[in-house]
This record gives structure tokens, C-alpha cells and sequence, in this order.
């Protein structure tokens, strides 16, 4: 028995995470089911079962320290640093969001469970694709992960854009995972492998010079499938519309959550898969980083609805972060450093707008922000300190990221992409100031009057504020965990 | 030692952060909160200047450990330039406090972005090292953003964005030198150590040390500023508040010039020598086009702004020349010109608090109705002049005759500027101060009252102490602009 297990690897240690958030889903399901529950215990059922999920994250680290870099369940399950990185990550999102998408899923009408679940059944699908060693895997971590997200982008029913959102999401969605499906067979067909490791063996096996051109394909194609949830241009065009339709108080986890995992999949697989054929995949990661950051820069000059503003920030973010990923192992340390800052501020900022605009509402201008300061002071300074850190301006941790980012591209000699995005940073303050202009310097006669804030939202916003800052201060934590993950794969 | 460096960061921090703390039902503390931590703030300067460090060049008195995996450290030092213009720092944020009316003096944000801002300058005079240049250079940003933003004119949202812009412009080439010269650092020392120990040992090839130079000037030129790039500044100072001005003009102007002075020459030497005379030419041309266009303005505070361009023309030129009669001018009129141009503005500010306008036609034989002011005015607008006695004359002097053996040309057309700045300053004197009074609304003036007076007496007094005695101000940058000299003619030799 005990043999047998080991040698397929069976361990639910690994996917303890995953199975944690599944159970909980179904705890949730068969309280709706059954008996009538009141909602404040679903409230507590499903953040008992997300403390529960960060638990089993942590029994993966113990058992990292003892087995080292191991796969699972034949070969199916990577217990990594990417994949605990990316763990803590999801993990660490679920919680700094829960306030936000527990008070949406509350007014939600009568869809409250339907909202927990989607969302803890989300995770779990982003969890798996972290963990994933084989590309079928990934993939069904993927499905699973955005079809909860497709769903919940159209959650308010009345709302007509929210179900633009969604349909526009599902499509282009579905339709990316069909590229992405379609990469792993041409990579499946034309070298008969279908996991991270496996590829780069088979790579190092028949020589980087002799891969042939439909297996570089297919490794486009599931690039592309994972850019496409990062929102990294040309495949950013869902972004600004499902960011806008859907309710205010998911937006923060979904753009999240999507770009931590998928960003950590890339990560590694440019650190493993791609580690000896990546410079063939130098023309493909320069345009897209270029194509990225200045289409978002220029697609967020003159936006008004302030939600459309930040997904275009996110595809110039996407272009930043995947312009260290895509050329060295110093470079995606650099990028998870930016990743993990970013995400922090991220949700900052769509705390604050769920606060202000209400949970449901999904239209929002930067005019509504307009004498923000009057009354809401505390609102106010943590909203500039998360804008200022996403703008980069220094004291904050978006300073930080962006140097050490563009320190490792100077030294790998992408001048080209260097000046692009200082340009980019430049044009940036332009359209990340306007915002806080409008909420706290413009007069204006017609201001927000006081906004409650409950105290754990104040937790939350000043604890994520203060992270931002720290990070900015005092990043050599930080800097040495994202180091860490990296040393294994020089 | 090290513990007043650090506490010139803390202070004027825990100030702010104070200030923003207290209820506003409080708002009459406000302003002897702010003036009694200046206080602190330039006791702690007088204690600098007379320390063993008051007079020497640049040194790095601490370390820190920032991110260690790439070898970053975080230095802080002083000399004998950083301590005197940490000291005119303190001294203008504490006048300016003293001088603004109650309408900012009660308003938190205010005083509390005015420290702010005295704690990012203060962090920009004592960083050791590229990158808290960098940081403190920008954090400046925040605070100025809020100020001119919040209270500042009609017109202030274009000016703001314009000046950030421009400047955030300027910081990128600054931050891509930075992360060259990391580089550079980490083949030669395995560490991206950027302090200035390291810079100074760095042996740059000659492309290097030009790109490098270009970089950095780039930078710290837009903040001097210098013709072309000066176009943020009239309009950044026109809508600005009366203490932004004043900090602006005296200060953040200097950042660009002590920024060229720190980094771009003693570092990288060669490409100073390749690119000097175009610096040269370039500020000689701000000097004269500054002067005239000012001569044209009907508003003084963009009288008084294009007066700066001009006035740091002279600065740049010194710079460029690079004797060390030159430098050590260059060091003493930038001090000499935040005296006089922060006195200005504040005076400006004072008219336009009792009229509302700066147009100079809406005045006219205000003379009788406040005399005290018109003295003092008089008085400042002869040491902006460059009056033998007074201070401006001093920098002015020692530049043109340091400047000479360099650039013969360009400094006899430079000296022009002294004759067009008496067009300018004596022409708008006489417009707005004599003859009978023109405007009725100027009858029911009323003259500075003590507070005001107050306020700008502290800067008269300099521009009559250091006009008088200069050879004490002198003593406190002799080393250094020697230093910078010599690195110069050093590398003159090796060529």
C-alpha cells in the first residue's frame, strides 16, 4: 500500500490547498442545499475554510523543507518554490479581498452561496495550475479557475454591463484557452511531452538548435494562452471591459488572483521549460512587452471611467512584470518582486473603489472621486499611497520594484525595452496623478459627503498602505524570499 | 554625529507627521509647531557648520544596509556645500513659515507639506549615495504637488502637471544613470554599490563617463533650469503659493546645480570636459534671454522667475568654467540667490495678499502708502542687482572673474546680464513704488506689520553680512570647490 503510493507519489499534503477550498465549497453547497443557513455562518464557514487553506499552504512549506523539489502524483503535482510562492500568493489574496467580495456577495440578491462559492472554487482551479507540473493540468487548473471568474463577472444580472463583461470575458476567454489547449497538443505531438520538466529535458536532449518549429509553436500558443489572462497586449482587450462591468467588490480579487497565478506559470516556465531556448523567444517577449506598455499608456490618457483606467495601467504593469520574466532567472525575481507589490496595491485600490462606489455599482468615473478629501481623509491618503506606488514614485514599493526590474534589464542589455518603459513611467504620472487630483486637490461643490468604513476595512487598507511603503523603505526581505525562489535555477 | 544627520530627516518627518495628527479645532498651533521644529532643524545646522565636517569636502558619515543581495547601501554624509545650503534650507522654510497669512497658516495641509518638503530637501543635501539622491530628489515631488495643487493660483493644474512632468522627465535620465553606473560598479566591485566612495574609485572609460555625464546633466538641468528647459519654471512659479515660491526659488532650483556639482563632475570628470562649453554657451544664453524677457513681464512674480533663469545662468556658467574661483562662485551665488529670490517672492507675496493681483500696472506710488516695504524692496532689488556691498555682487563678481580666463567671449556678453538685470529690477520699482498713486485701492494700504517684518529681516540681514564680509561664507566652501577643481584639472592633465 504504502509502496504503491509512493511510487505514483500520492501525497494530499500537495494539493491540500486545493482540496481545502473544494471542501469548503461543498460545505457551502450542502448548507444551501439542506438546511436554511443564515448568511453571517456562510460568512464564517468559507473564512474558516480560506484560515484552512492557509494552514495546509503552510504544511507544503514543511514539506518542501524535507523532500526539496519534487513532483507528485506521477508526475502531475510540482511542489516547488513557484508553486509555494504562488500558493501564498493566491492565499494571501483570498484574504486581503475577502471583505470586499464577502459585503458584494451580501447585496448580491439571493446569489450570496453562488458568489462564495465561485469565488473559493476560483481559487482552488488558480491554486491547481500553480501546482501543476503537467500542461493538462494546468489547464484544467486554468478552466476551472476562469469559468468561476466568467461567472462571477456577470453575477448582477440587472446590470447590463456586468453581462457585457461577462460574455465578452467568457468568449475571449474560452477562446484563449482553446489556443492554449491547442499549444500543449502541438507540443504533445511534435516531441511527445506534456510537462514543465519534461520539455526542458527534451530540449537539452535533442539540442535548443534542433527543436522543431511546431513545438516552438505550440510553446507560443501556450504563452499566449497565459498572457492573455494577464491582459498583456494585443490580448488586453477584455480587460478595461470585464474590469468596468463587473461588480465593484470582485474586481480586485479577479484581476488579482488571475495575474499571480498565471504570472508565476510563466515564470516558471521560463526558469525551467524555456531555460535553453529562450533567447528564440526573444523577438516574441520584446514585442509584446513594448506592444503592452504602450498601448495601455496610451489607452489610459484619456479614459474617465476610472476602473477602465487601472486595467490599462494593469497591461502596462503585465509589460513591466513580464519584461523580467522573459529574460533571465535574476530578471524573474525581480518580476515576482514587482508581481507581489503590485498585487498588494491592486487590491488597495479596488478596496477603496468598492468602499466608495458601493459593492454592486460597476459604472465608476474619476469624477466620482471628486472632494474624496473632504470628508473621507483616511480614504483618501491610502487611495494616493496605493496610486503613487503603482505610478512608482519613490518611498513606496513601486519604486523599488521598478528599479531593481530595470537594473537586472540594463545588465541583460535590453536597452530598447529600458527606454520604453521610462517613458512609459513618465506618461504614467500624467494619468495615475489625475485621479488623486480629483479627490483630493480639486475644489469642487458637490463632494462625498462621510463614507462609513468599517474597521476591518480600515485593517485591511491600512495594513495593505503600510506594506506598500514598508516595501518601499525596507525591501531586503522581500527581495531575498524573491531571490530564494530563483537560486535553484541559475 | 551621525545622529544629527540622521535627525535632520526625522525632525522636520515628525513635525509633519505631527502637524497632520493634531485636530483642527487646534489650528492656531499650527504654525509654532512648524517654526519651533525648523528651529530645531537650523540649530542642528549651526551645529554642522561649526563641526568638524562644516567645511570639508563630501563625506559619508553612515551606512546602510538596503538590499543586500544586491549590495545596495543606503549613505548619508555632509560637507561643507550640503551644510550650508541644508542651513538656508531651514532658514527659509522657517521665515517662509513665519511669513505666509493666516489663511495657510491655519490650514494643516499646508504646514504640513511645507515640512514635508523641508524633509525631502534635507534628505537630497546629506544622501551619500545615488539612490537616496534619487528618492529624496523625487519624494520633493509630493509635497510640491499638494502645495501648488491645492493652493496655488488660477491656472494651477496646467503649471502642476507641467512641472511634474518636466521634472519626473528629468528624473528618468537621472534613474537611468543611476542603473548604469549600478552596473558599471557591480563589474568593478561585484556589488551594485552606488555611494559616492565607490563612484569616485570606478575607472569609466571615456564613452562611459560621457553617457554617464549626459545622463545625470540631462537631469539635474531641467531643475537648474537652464534655456531651453526652463519653461516649467515661470509658470510653476506664477501659480504657486507665496512659500512654495519662496522654496522653490531658493532651494529646489539649487538641487539641479548641488546635483551637477556632486555627481555629474567630480564622478564623471571627462565627460564634463567634453561637453562643458556647450553647458556654457547654453547658460550664457539663459542669462541674456532670461534678463529680457523679464524686462517685458507685467507680472512681477514672473518678473522675479525669469530673474532666477538669468541669475542661475550665472550659476551654470561658473560650473562650466570649472577654475575654482568660478566653482567656489557658483556655490556662493546659489546661496546668494535663495536669499534674495526667496526674499522676493516673499515680499511679492506680501503685496498680493493686501491687493490680490501681482500686475505691476495695477500699482503705481505705493511709496507713500508703505514705506517700509518700499525700502526693504528697494533694498533686496539692489542685492538681486548685484550691487557692490550686497550679496548677489559677491557670486556675481567672483563667476565673471573665475569664468574669464575660460570663456572670454561668453563672459563679457554674461556681464550684460548685470546691466539688464538693473533695467528690469530698478524699471519694475519704479513702476510700481513711485510717483503719485495711480490706483485708489492702493490708498488704504497697510505697511508689514511686525510679523512681516519680522520674517524678512533674518534675510536682509545675510545679504548685508555676506555682501559685507564674504570671506566667511567663503571659508566654509574653500576645500571643496577645490576638490572639484582639482578633479578637474587632474583629469585636464591626463588628456
Amino acid at each position: 500500500m504504502n509502496g504503491i503510493s509512493e511510487i505514483l507519489g500520492i501525497n494530499f499534503v500537495v494539493i491540500g490547498p486545493t482540496l481545502a477550498l473544494l471542501f469548503t465549497t461543498l460545505v457551502l453547497l450542502f448548507c444551501t442545499i439542506t438546511i436554511s443557513t443564515p448568511v453571517y455562518v456562510k460568512k464564517y464557514i468559507s473564512f474558516v475554510g480560506i484560515l484552512i487553506t492557509l494552514f495546509t499552504i503552510f504544511l507544503k512549506f514543511g514539506l518542501f523543507a524535507r523532500d526539496g523539489i519534487t513532483s507528485y502524483f506521477s508526475e502531475k503535482i510540482l511542489l516547488d518554490e513557484f508553486s509555494l510562492v504562488g500558493n501564498v500568493l493566491i492565499g494571501l489574496v483570498l484574504l486581503l479581498t475577502f471583505n470586499s467580495f464577502w459585503k458584494t456577495s451580501e447585496v448580491i440578491d439571493n446569489k450570496t452561496t453562488e458568489a462564495l462559492i465561485l469565488i473559493l472554487m476560483s481559487a482552488s482551479g488558480f491554486l491547481l495550475m500553480v501546482d501543476a507540473e503537467n500542461f493538462i493540468m494546468l489547464f484544467i487548473g486554468l478552466e476551472i479557475g476562469s469559468i468561476s471568474l466568467y461567472a462571477l463577472a456577470g453575477l448582477n444580472r440587472g446590470d447590463q454591463l456586468s453581462n457585457e463583461a461577462s460574455l465578452k470575458y467568457f468568449l475571449l476567454g474560452s477562446l484563449a484557452s482553446c489556443i492554449l489547449i491547442y499549444g500543449v497538443a502541438l507540443l504533445y505531438v511534435s516531441l511527445s511531452i506534456s510537462g514543465v520538466y519534461e520539455t526542458s529535458i527534451a530540449i537539452s536532449f535533442i539540442g535548443p538548435d534542433n527543436v522543431p518549429l511546431t513545438s516552438l509553436i505550440g510553446l507560443i500558443m501556450i504563452l499566449v494562452g497565459l498572457l492573455f489572462k494577464v491582459a498583456a497586449a494585443p490580448f488586453q482587450a477584455w480587460a478595461p471591459d470585464v474590469y468596468q462591468g463587473s461588480p465593484t467588490g470582485y474586481v480586485g480579487y479577479m484581476a488579482a488572483v488571475a495575474k499571480a497565478s498565471s504570472f508565476i506559470v510563466l515564470a516558471r516556465l521560463s526558469a525551467i521549460s524555456l531555460r535553453f531556448i529562450l533567447d528564440k523567444f526573444d523577438l516574441f517577449f520584446t514585442a509584446i512587452v513594448i506592444l503592452s506598455v504602450l498601448a495601455g499608456a496610451l489607452f489610459a490618457t484619456n479614459q474617465t471611467d476610472i476602473k477602465r483606467l487601472i486595467a490599462y495601467s494593469g497591461v502596462i504593469q503585465s509589460g513591466f512584470i513580464l519584461s523580467g520574466i522573459s529574460f533571465g532567472v535574476y530578471g524573474i525575481s525581480a518580476s515576482i518582486f514587482y508581481l507581489i507589490t503590485y498585487i498588494i496595491q491592486l487590491i488597495g485600490v479596488f478596496t477603496v473603489f468598492s468602499i466608495i462606489s458601493g459593492q454592486l455599482s460597476s459604472d465608476f468615473k474619476i469624477s466620482n472621486l471628486s472632494g474624496l478629501f473632504k470628508e473621507n481623509k483616511f480614504l483618501t491618503v491610502t487611495f494616493s499611497i496605493f496610486m503613487l506606488g503603482i505610478a512608482g514614485l519613490p518611498l513606496t514599493s513601486g519604486f523599488v520594484s521598478k528599479f531593481i526590474l530595470i537594473t537586472n534589464l540594463w545588465s541583460y542589455e535590453k536597452y530598447l525595452i529600458v527606454t520604453v518603459l521610462m517613458l512609459t513611467t513618465v506618461a504614467g504620472f500624467y494619468f495615475y496623478l489625475r485621479p488623486i487630483w480629483v479627490a483630493a486637490i480639486e475644489k469642487t461643490d458637490n463632494s462625498i459627503g462621510k463614507i462609513k468604513i468599517s474597521i476591518s476595512d480600515k485593517v485591511l487598507l491600512g495594513f495593505m498602505a503600510a506594506l506598500t511603503i514598508y516595501f518601499g523603505l525596507l525591501p531586503n526581505t522581500l527581495v531575498n524570499i524573491t531571490r530564494w525562489m530563483v537560486e535553484n535555477y541559475l | 554625529m551621525t545622529g544629527i544627520i540622521i535627525s535632520l530627516l526625522i525632525v522636520p518627518l515628525f513635525s509633519a507627521l505631527l502637524v497632520f495628527m493634531i485636530p483642527n479645532s487646534r489650528k492656531e498651533i499650527f504654525r509654532p509647531i512648524g517654526i519651533v521644529f525648523s528651529l530645531i532643524t537650523l540649530t542642528q545646522c549651526f551645529y554642522l557648520l561649526f563641526s568638524d565636517y562644516g567645511k570639508t569636502k563630501f563625506v559619508i558619515l553612515s551606512n546602510y544596509k538596503w538590499i543586500q543581495s544586491y549590495g545596495l547601501e543606503i549613505s548619508l554624509g555632509i560637507s561643507g556645500m550640503s551644510t550650508l545650503l541644508l542651513l538656508l534650507t531651514s532658514l527659509l522654510v522657517c521665515v517662509s513659515l513665519l511669513s505666509i497669512g493666516n489663511e495657510h497658516a491655519e490650514s494643516k495641509g499646508f504646514i504640513g507639506s511645507l515640512l514635508a518638503l523641508h524633509f525631502a530637501i534635507n534628505g537630497v543635501f546629506i544622501s551619500g549615495d545615488l539612490i537616496s539622491l534619487f528618492i529624496f530628489f523625487e519624494a520633493l515631488l509630493i509635497p510640491m504637488y499638494f502645495l501648488m495643487g491645492i493652493w496655488g493660483g488660477e491656472n494651477r493644474r496646467y503649471a502642476t502637471i507641467k512641472f511634474i512632468l518636466y521634472t519626473v522627465f528629468g528624473s528618468v535620465f537621472i534613474f537611468i544613470g543611476t542603473v548604469y553606473a549600478a552596473v558599471i560598479s557591480y563589474g568593478a566591485n561585484g556589488a551594485l554599490a552606488v555611494d559616492f566612495d565607490s563612484l569616485a574609485s570606478l575607472a569609466l572609460t571615456s564613452s562611459q563617463s560621457k553617457t554617464l555625464f549626459l545622463l545625470f546633466t540631462f537631469g539635474f538641468l531641467i531643475k537648474v533650469p537652464i534655456f531651453p528647459l526652463h519653461t516649467w519654471l515661470p509658470d510653476a512659479h506664477v501659480e504657486a503659493p507665496t512659500a512654495g515660491s519662496i522654496l522653490l526659488a531658493g532651494v529646489l532650483l539649487k538641487v539641479g546645480a548641488y546635483g551637477i556639482l556632486r555627481v555629474s563632475i567630480p564622478f564623471f570628470t571627462e565627460g564634463f570636459l567634453a561637453y562643458k562649453n556647450f553647458v556654457a554657451v547654453l547658460s550664457v544664453i539663459g542669462i541674456i534671454y532670461g534678463a529680457i524677457v523679464a524686462i517685458a513681464q507685467i507680472d512681477i512674480k514672473k518678473l522675479i522667475a525669469y530673474s532666477s533663469v538669468s541669475h542661475m545662468g550665472y550659476v551654470m556658467l561658473g560650473i562650466s568654467a570649472g577654475g575654482y574661483l568660478s566653482i567656489e562662485g557658483a556655490i556662493i551665488q546659489m546661496i546668494n540667490h535663495g536669499i534674495t529670490a526667496g526674499a522676493l517672492f516673499m515680499l511679492v507675496g506680501f503685496l498680493y495678499e493686501r491687493r490680490h493681483t501681482r500686475n505691476i500696472s495695477s500699482f503705481g506710488g505705493i511709496k507713500i502708502t508703505m514705506p517700509r516695504y518700499a525700502a526693504i524692496f528697494l533694498f533686496t532689488s539692489f542685492a538681486s542687482i548685484g550691487l557692490p556691498g550686497l550679496n548677489g555682487f559677491v557670486g556675481e563678481f567672483m563667476i565673471l572673474m573665475g569664468s574669464f580666463n575660460s570663456y572670454k567671449f561668453l563672459t563679457s556678453i554674461a556681464a550684460f546680464g548685470v546691466v539688464l538685470a538693473a533695467i528690469y529690477m530698478l524699471w519694475a520699482y519704479q513702476r510700481i513704488f513711485t510717483g503719485p498713486i495711480s490706483n485708489e485701492k492702493n490708498e488704504s494700504l497697510k505697511d508689514l506689520d511686525i510679523r512681516e517684518t519680522l520674517s524678512i529681516v533674518p534675510l536682509v540681514l545675510l545679504m548685508l553680512f555676506i555682501g559685507i564680509y564674504p570671506s566667511y561664507i567663503e571659508s566654509f566652501v574653500i576645500q571643496e570647490a577645490g576638490f572639484i577643481s582639482e578633479t578637474i584639472a587632474l583629469f585636464k592633465d591626463i588628456k
